[in-house]
């Protein structure tokens, strides 16, 4: 009976409620909508910085992130990538094998994270491919090959059909030296990348370094970041050896993670001020209404109604009203969300700051359950926090008092 | 009462005093242990061994140093590592390697690394006087080791100086013989040490002719030089530390050609 009363007395002022729906309707379309997009991007941020070469997460020796060391290897790389293929959510898994080395060319030389892949797989897990300025990326059955930074051979002077020197350590603590022919240059936008990785095969790698059939580290593919960080867990279990460590995208770059958090951070302030802007415009229209009525209220007192339980109908006239323009703008948000979802949302001349981050130039506003209802929940609880006031109001009255108000 | 008290800051004094005095300068003593170490020139003979859980392995080498600033290292035995050489001049290095029959500046970088699969660092070799330039010296202890005193210096950077070690703790006998040296880190935490196992007569000088250098905490990973011969203040031709003859070994009859 409460709930009729209330929703009768809601539209007794319809233009008044529906302005109030549309506010907060308004508000939370925007929280749906932008926390989406936000929420997209981050997806998109991450994925690409660990695409471009760390791969989605990783299968370590122990001890191999403090002190990435050639000796600190996985001895039988086959059965580790088919344990880890066996759980689902991993798609794909490549091995690696990696050291610090002198690459020169003539009187330049500089050090450099030589790193040993399989040509085949290794295009499954990384997207340094794809970055190919000039020339290829290797290929099965190469040999004494190797992709190089754009930084790193405009450094050294070499370009397509060169040939470099690498003059390294071998695991048993000879000296390791190659000469590899550059087949391609990379040019992933990234510094650190450009400038210091040499990739080759990893077979030739095993060779030169003395590695025998061992790697460093194996790298897994996912169809997705989230779904292969949800499979980790169970990868865990299945590893043949449990002193190999499973490493993910957080502890492979804790600079996006610290970034990202920071993101949330600032982003919670401006939803934090909508939400109370929005809340105190409802409160604001709610508190007038309640002046308004102070004589029906003195009536409903006098003929015997507890003032408690009008104090619950105005509330309940508050929840309803929230209830409105909450699924209002749900509908609105995820609508919209799902619509430029479709197509992406292109920013004009923000290209510049989003290749730093390797992001592509448009974004896609990523829909779930966070993104649909985190925002609209909080502003329920914000108005339904703040209906105490009214009631609070209501519980004072008195009736003769409140019957002779204006 | 008050006598007694007054005796012992009379003792106390004294005592103080007479270690002062019989205290020699740490600047001094370092100096003069390097001097001891390398001569004006020098050309020693070093077997190299370097240990790890796995494997281990002894290497062969001809060594000669012209000054503070010039060294020259050639490995000679097993098969596998003759040949390998190492040129120091000044602050740069080079390094030349047989199968690529070519001679490979040291890229800054790289100062970091390993110096030939062992526990020294380019930088041990290319930095190792820093401790004498770059850091300032106090005698923190005195012990006695084999019938000498031995002086343990304190050795902290020089304000302003840029070092690879943030301490270094050096060991050196009374007589010029280095006997140990701890190197920490920024955080003051020590990270290796090398020690002197064997103090012999070595071209008419008491030597450090076994050391070993060993990270902090690891036991199973270490490296030992022992030196069979060695020769201290003799002619070396000034074309011996060239990059020429890093390439091209000439005999100069100092056993320099092999």
């Amino acid at each position: 009976m409460l709930t009729g009363l209330a929703w009768r007395n809601l539209w007794r002022q319809p233009r008044r409620t529906l302005l109030n729906t549309l506010s907060i309707g308004f508000a939370a379309m925007v929280m749906v909508f932008l926390l989406a997009l936000q929420l997209g991007t981050y997806a998109s941020v991450k994925e690409n910085v660990l695409k471009a070469f760390d791969g989605y997460a990783q299968i370590q020796p122990p001890g191999y992130r403090d002190d990435p060391a050639l000796h600190r290897t996985i001895e039988d790389p086959g059965m580790v990538m088919d344990a880890a293929k066996r759980v689902a959510g991993v798609t794909d898994a490549a091995p690696r094998a990696s050291s610090f080395a002198i690459v020169s060319r003539g009187d330049a030389s500089f050090g450099a994270a030589v790193t040993g892949v399989d040509p085949a797989l290794e295009q499954r897990v990384s997207a340094l491919h794809n970055t190919i300025a000039r020339g290829r990326y290797l290929e099965p059955g190469d040999g004494a090959a190797a992709v190089i930074g754009s930084a790193l051979a405009r450094n050294l002077g070499v370009d397509l059909g060169g040939r470099l020197t690498l003059l390294g350590e071998a695991r048993d603590g000879t000296v390791a030296a190659d000469v590899l022919t550059v087949v391609g240059v990379f040019d992933t936008g990234t510094r650190e990348l450009d400038r210091q990785v040499v990739e080759m095969p990893l077979t030739r790698f095993q060779d030169t370094f003395a590695m025998g059939k061992a790697v460093n580290v194996v790298v897994l593919g996912g169809k997705s970041l989230a779904r292969l960080t949800d499979a980790l867990p169970r990868v865990r279990e299945r590893l043949p050896d449990p002193d190999l460590r499973v490493v993910d995208w957080k502890t492979l770059r804790p600079g996006v993670s610290q970034a990202i958090t920071l993101d949330v951070s600032v982003s919670m302030l401006w939803y934090a001020s909508l939400l109370v802007v929005v809340v105190f415009i409802v409160l604001n229209t709610l508190l007038m209404s309640v002046l308004e009525r102070t004589r029906e209220f003195g009536v409903l007192l006098a003929v015997g109604m507890r003032a408690s339980l009008i104090g619950r109908m105005v509330w309940m006239e508050l929840l309803l009203l929230a209830l409105l323009g909450l699924t209002a703008g749900v509908l609105a948000g995820t609508g919209l969300a799902l619509a430029i979802g479709h197509y992406g949302l292109v920013l004009p001349g923000a290209e510049a700051v989003f290749a730093q981050w390797g992001v592509p130039g448009r974004l896609f506003p990523r829909l779930d359950a966070v993104s649909a209802f985190a925002g609209p929940l909080a502003m329920l609880a914000g108005i339904l926090a703040a209906g105490v006031i009214p009631y609070r109001r209501i519980r004072q009255l008195e009736p003769v008092s409140a019957m002779r108000a204006a | 009462m008050n006598a007694i008290r007054a005796l012992a800051l009379i003792v106390a004094l004294l005592g103080g005093s007479v270690a002062r005095a019989g205290n020699p300068d740490p600047d001094q003593l370092l100096r003069q242990a390097f001097d001891n170490w390398r001569g004006k020139t020098s050309h020693t003979t070093v077997e190299m061994t370097v240990h790890r859980p796995d494997w281990e392995r002894t290497m062969s080498m001809d060594s000669w140093t012209r000054g503070e600033d010039d060294a020259l290292v050639r490995f000679t035995a097993p098969a596998k590592d003759a040949g390998n050489a190492t040129l120091k001049l000044g602050d740069d290095m080079w390094i030349f390697n047989p199968r690529l029959n070519q001679i490979i500046k040291l890229p800054a970088s790289m100062m970091a690394q390993s110096w030939m699969g062992s526990d020294f660092s380019y930088n041990d070799l290319a930095k190792a006087d820093d401790v004498l330039t770059e850091y300032t010296h106090r005698i923190t202890s005195t012990s006695q080791a084999d019938g000498h005193a031995a002086y343990e210096i304190e050795a902290l950077p020089k304000p302003d100086a840029a070092t690879v070690w943030g301490k270094q703790l050096v060991t050196v006998r009374d007589d010029g013989v280095l006997l140990s040296e701890t190197y920490f880190d920024q955080d003051m935490k020590p990270l290796k040490q090398m020690t002197t196992e064997r103090v012999d007569d070595l071209g008419g000088r008491p030597y450090p002719v076994v050391m070993t250098m060993s990270k902090t905490g690891d036991d199973d990973r270490w490296t030992r030089i022992e030196f069979q011969s060695g020769r201290f203040d003799i002619d070396l031709p000034g074309a011996l530390f060239t990059r020429s003859n890093l390439r091209n070994p000439r005999d100069f009859g100092t056993g320099a050609g092999h």
